[in-house]
């Protein structure tokens, strides 16, 4: 695999976590607020959106299969936890969601402790049965 | 947070843990018998772990219903480190500082989203 195709990838699965999170929102709008009563899961049942976010697992699923199968592990593991950025973002474009100044120091923090995972984790050496 | 949000949000995490370890654990189990992907699916192991994900993306939901998006997506980051300490516990998985100190940074964070500090 190139490593063009593995950025593509990398930006695929970023792009399909980001799908799954916007599509439960999108779901849970239809619902309305958890109510522990067979009104409330009918609805969960009938929105397109649900349907949405369960492709979006199994594709993330998928996605996150074949890139550790070809990409360091390091990078992999930054890609598949680094859609907190895009859903911040689109949370606030399409919701209308307030980035209070403790979330966003909080945000700030918790890309930078992926990103040191991600480093940690490419440092590693690999088990060997994955050699 | 509401209790209730409170009591999903505790879930997810319980959920996801288990869910990942079973995962882990059926994949150590075929490799030290060289089994195929096809026996794995005899596995208990590999059917908890997809028992635990299927809950998990009930309670995720639920979690959803009741919290802004940007909050849950920033308070949900707290699996990874307690996947990494669980990782640590039962499959004796390398810490090493730059590792303690990225699970530290993330903790915190949770924290301030959350509204605990």
């Amino acid at each position: 695999m190139t490593r063009r195709r593995i950025a593509i990838g990398f930006c695929a699965l970023i792009f399909i976590d980001t799908w799954t999170q916007i599509s439960f929102k999108l779901a849970s709008r239809q619902t309305g607020e958890f109510m522990m009563n067979s009104h409330w899961l009918r609805a969960a049942a009938v929105s397109p959106f649900i349907y949405a976010a369960i492709a979006g697992y199994l594709g993330a699923f998928l996605a996150w299969m074949t890139l550790l199968e070809h990409a360091p592990v390091g990078p992999a593991f930054a890609a598949s936890h680094l859609e907190v950025v895009t859903v911040l973002m689109l949370s606030v474009l399409l919701f209308g969601e307030h980035l209070t100044a403790a979330k966003l120091a909080g945000a700030a923090c918790i890309v930078t402790g992926i990103i040191m995972l991600s480093l940690s984790e490419a440092r590693a050496p690999l088990p060997d049965h994955h050699a | 947070m509401s209790t209730l949000a409170t009591a999903f949000w505790l879930s997810n995490i319980v959920l996801d843990t288990a869910g990942h370890l079973s995962f882990k654990a059926a994949a150590d189990k075929k490799a030290a018998e060289s089994g195929s992907w096809l026996r794995m699916l005899h596995s208990v192991y590999l059917w908890i772990g997809i028992a635990c994900f299927c809950l998990e993306f009930a309670v995720w939901f639920a979690l959803l219903s009741l919290i802004p998006l940007s909050q849950a997506v920033l308070v949900g980051s707290i699996n990874i480190v307690v996947l990494m300490i669980a990782g640590r516990l039962l499959f004796r998985e390398r810490l090493d500082r730059l590792r303690v100190g990225g699970m530290i940074l993330i903790a915190a964070g949770v924290a301030l989203a959350g509204g605990a500090i």
